[in-house]
């Protein structure tokens, strides 16, 4: 935009001010920062290097998202009407600007209505933490809205990460240790058992589908797998074994569906009812306590999956590694293989997708055999991180996987979003859940502003267009 | 799969009615001989109230998934515990009790959540499943700040709602005005808006239709139905509950799907509905009725599952059944099942020793039907996927040593409602079927033999001792 003819000429004397505006703001932010830094008695090298940090960084987004607004927005419909010959009043630009910015100043309204709600109805609330808390928000919604619209395709990314940026910063200073190295690894080992479930969700939501059998499949395999052991198979066959069946769980699946794939969604749900009452019902004959398995989980699958796990020598449970060597293979794959850009081709037009001969039924078969796969396998991690079977293991996993899905940016819809989106979905939710348990919210109250809280993330980005610009 | 409607050209419509049905029946079979008293006053009594809430929740889906736009509301089952707390509370606190308040505030708050839902669907325009998720998890965290564990009672009027001894319940009033509300609902020229714009809703805005005011008005009618359903839900378990209400939204998706209803909007059918909700219910009931030990609520998921997975199969395969089904009405079936049905539920209901009076020849009492059933036949235990008690009285069948000798004169008379129901099924066939005289005569065929087969086999006790063990 700023290279535009039209442009140029006229913003240069509107952007130069902004620039020494945003010089002086840098400055400022990073004399605060030495200033706390020295009182504070931090080493003199830090303090320099921190704040030549803060202050390239501020001068950096400044200059890169806000001056570019700025001059693009606001300006650019001005300039195109007086080099028009209009004269635009002061109400009509203030209309303007109040339309074009509607989502953010509504936003910001209830954020200060419930700021004061708050804090005449609830004693103590009205501390400095909170209120600059408040302002920190405000400051970090009217940002990211703002400099969002700079991103084309990937804004949802963006908008995803400055909310996880915004909600780590304020759980830290609301939460004591929260931002300590055993937090963050503990919600890290939490964050890959949502991630390895989410797996299949994602490639399902990307052809348009839903599944609903994971958390049946996660409870099954996490029974099933124990009652494995306790026969005598050798640890590793039975794992093996409790991943070929849930593989097999996910085709069929698949194959149920296909044909009714508007019913995806109950098609799914009755398949994991049935595996689960299918489980239960074998791994409980000859037991006097139907439902319940007990057993010995091997140390290795422990090691693997618990909290004080270490991985050749570092003390991080192996299964964060393997969440991250998930993403990244789906992140490049989804973008860089055949197989990835056909899925989306599928998810964005099935018609169009058939006349270059992609086969449908294929990739169908083949998101929900993964998804199978992969519900197969949180199971059996949990049961590594637990140390005990129980079938309900994998409830909570029917709306957080959704839940991770959705406020990633990924259309249920179908053809857009992909894996990265998911990973900063699944942390979002992670860090929101470790804040609420942080700051001490009973879970009642956690599940309210839960619910509460994904419209608001989900309509940052998700909106759908008007129906008369669809016609 | 709007396939199955637009392939049966220039016949019947409500094909993919004929899934539902047939399970419906069937079940209903399986119930009636496993557990005869079903078929008392005080069965039908205890199993509609049961059932009430799960239909009228059904209904209440069915309103907004008309919409299209995938709107499956999944917050219908804590809006039903939401306005169960809220209004045990409030009754508590003394603020209202009399009937009209009472059904006001519960109609008031279901339409109000619905139309903050209808109206974030339509200005925030984020997909609905979205907003229901939403839904789902703040009322059912907030129910449980409102009532922490079950307590609190039912206003006094409504305490005798969930005894269930007579088959004309408060409950199945509701469920009746709300079925006759929805079929008048479906005459009106909003009902053809709300269709339209279901199946097609850029169609419905560039023919003039409002689609903003549709899509509330279908809100506001999910509301009024969600409000009934809490009510039936508070009078069957007369107190307050945060966490049963929940249950209703898996069945009740599960029930619209299984009534044919479609998720991607524009086609529902009200009794479609009614009999997913009846189905499911019937599913559970059915289990219930067999003795599995230690693996019962396993073995129902199990049957919960398949029989969801395989009806819905059935659907699929019903376009390639078109070209056999395509005469076939569902309301002939319906009436021509429901014959079948009532011959089997009079002869497994009927009361043998008021054809035995002579109790006096001390000859052995013959191991027969009846005796085999009374020892077979366990008391049917609580169906897991409902909530609330149901006992229902386990009806002594009688036995007498003149049985032998009343076996002419019941075999006579239930000849002659044979005969009878041969003969308006035919009057029906032809006058449906049109010139296609031989399919009719076949159906009454394996009618006729379906209902001898069903009727040797329980005179002999094989099928009750095999279904037993």
């Amino acid at each position: 935009m700023a290279d535009s003819p039209l442009f140029a000429p006229l913003t240069a004397p509107v952007v130069r001010p902004l620039r020494w505006i945003g010089l002086a703001l840098a400055a400022l932010i990073a004399a605060i920062g030495a200033g706390f830094g020295f009182a504070q008695g931090a080493p003199t090298q830090y303090v320099i290097f921190t704040t030549a940090a803060t202050f390239t960084l501020t001068l950096w987004l400044w200059n890169g998202f806000f001056v570019r607004w700025i001059a693009e927005t606001s300006l650019l419909s001005r300039a195109a009407a007086e080099r028009a010959g209009r004269q635009i009043s002061a109400r009509a630009a203030l209309r303007g600007f109040i339309s074009g910015n509607k989502g953010v100043l509504a936003g910001l309204a209830i954020l200060i209505v419930g700021f004061i709600i708050l804090s005449l109805t609830l004693t103590g609330f009205l501390t400095w933490a909170n209120l600059v808390t408040a302002l920190f928000l405000a400051a970090s919604l009217v940002f990211t809205t703002v400099t969002s619209r700079a991103f084309g395709d990937n804004r949802s990314a963006f908008i995803g990460l400055m909310v996880l940026g915004t909600m780590f910063i304020v759980a830290s200073l609301h939460v004591q240790g929260f931002f300590s190295g055993a937090n963050i690894k503990s919600m890290l080992v939490f964050a890959a058992f949502l991630g390895i479930a989410t797996v299949g969700q994602t490639l399902v939501a990307l052809l348009g589908g839903l599944d609903l059998s994971i958390p049946f499949l996660i409870g099954s395999s996490n029974v099933g797998l124990l009652y494995l052991i306790g026969l005598g198979i050798p640890s590793p066959i039975a794992v093996i074994l409790a991943l070929v069946v849930g593989t097999a769980i996910g085709f069929l699946n698949g194959l149920l569906s296909f044909p009714l794939q508007g019913q995806a969604l109950i098609v799914t749900l009755g398949v994991g009812f049935a595996t689960s009452g299918l489980t239960q019902i074998l791994t409980s004959i000859g037991s006097s306590f139907a439902g319940n398995v007990f057993g010995e989980v091997p140390k290795w699958l422990s090691n693997f999956a618990a909290m004080n796990g270490v991985t050749f020598g570092i003390a991080i449970p192996p299964v964060i590694f393997v969440w991250i060597a998930v993403a990244i293979a789906l992140i490049f794959g989804l973008k860089n293989t055949v197989y990835g850009r056909y899925l989306y081709a599928l998810g964005g037009n099935r018609t169009s997708a058939q006349r270059i001969r992609i086969s449908e039924r294929r990739y169908w078969y083949g998101v929900f055999t993964i998804s199978g796969f992969s519900s197969a396998l949180t199971g059996s991690l949990l049961l590594g991180w637990s140390g005990g079977g129980f079938i309900g293991v994998g409830d909570p996993y029917l709306f957080t996987t959704l839940a991770a899905v959705v406020i990633g940016g990924t259309s249920l819809l179908g053809g857009h979003g992909g894996y990265g989106f998911t990973v900063i979905g699944v942390l979002v939710l992670q860090v929101l859940t470790a804040f609420l348990v942080g700051i001490g919210l009973k879970f009642e109250w956690q599940q309210f502003i839960y619910g509460l809280l994904i419209l608001p993330m989900v309509a940052l980005y998700a909106r759908s267009p008007h129906i008369r610009t669809q016609i | 799969m709007s396939s199955v409607a637009s392939t049966a050209r220039g016949t019947s419509y409500n094909t993919f009615l004929l899934v539902p049905i047939l399970l419906f029946f069937g079940l209903l079979t399986i119930a009636v001989v496993r557990s005869p008293n079903l078929m008392t006053s005080s069965g039908i009594g205890s199993a509609e109230i049961v059932v009430a809430p799960l239909i009228l929740s059904t209904y209440a889906l069915m309103a907004t998934a008309l919409a299209g736009r995938a709107t499956v509301d999944l917050s219908i089952g804590p809006l039903i515990g939401f306005i169960n707390v809220t209004l045990i509370q409030i009754h508590t606190a003394g603020v209202i009790s009399s009937p009209i308040a009472v059904f006001a505030y519960a109609l008031f708050a279901g339409v109000a959540y619905q139309i903050v839902f209808g109206l974030i669907v339509l200005w925030v325009r984020v997909q609905p499943i979205i907003v229901s998720l939403s839904g789902y998890l703040a009322l059912s965290g907030i129910n449980l700040v409102i009532l922490p564990r079950p307590g609190g009672s039912a206003p006094e009027w409504m305490a005798n709602w969930g005894s269930g001894t007579t088959i004309f319940s408060p409950s199945i009033i509701m469920v009746a005005i709300a079925t006759v509300g929805w079929l008048i609902f479906s005459t009106t020229a909003f009902y053809g808006h709300l269709r339209l714009m279901g199946s097609d809703e850029r169609a419905a805005y560039t023919s003039g239709v409002r689609i903003g005011v549709v899509r509330i008005g279908a809100h506001v009618v999910c509301g009024l139905f969600a409000g009934l359903a809490a009510l039936a839900f508070t009078g069957l378990i007369s107190s307050g509950d945060p966490t049963q209400g929940t249950t209703y939204t898996l069945i009740a998706v599960t029930a619209l799907v299984l009534g044919g209803t479609s998720l991607a909007g524009g086609r529902a059918t009200v009794f479609g509905s009614l009999l997913g909700a009846l189905n499911l219910f019937l599913i559970g009931y059915v289990l219930s009725t067999f003795d599995f030990g230690s693996v019962q609520g396993f073995v129902t998921d199990l049957c919960y599952g398949l029989i969801l997975v395989l009806s819905l199969l059935l659907t699929v395969a019903l376009p390639y059944l078109q070209r056999w089904l395509r005469h076939v009405s569902p309301l002939l079936v319906f009436v021509v099942l429901g014959l079948l049905f009532i011959g089997v539920a009079l002869h497994a209901t009927f009361d043998y020793a008021t054809l035995a009076p002579h109790a006096g020849a001390a000859s052995a009492p013959a191991p027969d039907r009846a005796s085999g059933n009374q020892d077979n036949a366990a008391p049917p235990r609580l169906p897991p996927l409902d909530p609330g008690a149901f006992a229902p009285v386990l009806e002594q069948v009688q036995e007498g040593p003149g049985f032998a000798r009343s076996l002419l004169s019941t075999r006579a008379s239930q000849l002659a409602v044979l005969l009878l129901a041969i003969v308006i099924t035919l009057r029906l066939m032809v006058w449906q079927a049109g010139k296609r005289r031989m399919t009719p005569l076949l159906y009454a065929a394996i009618g006729v033999g379906g209902l001898l087969g069903v009727w040797l086999l329980m005179d002999t006790g094989v099928f009750v001792a095999k279904l037993g063990r």
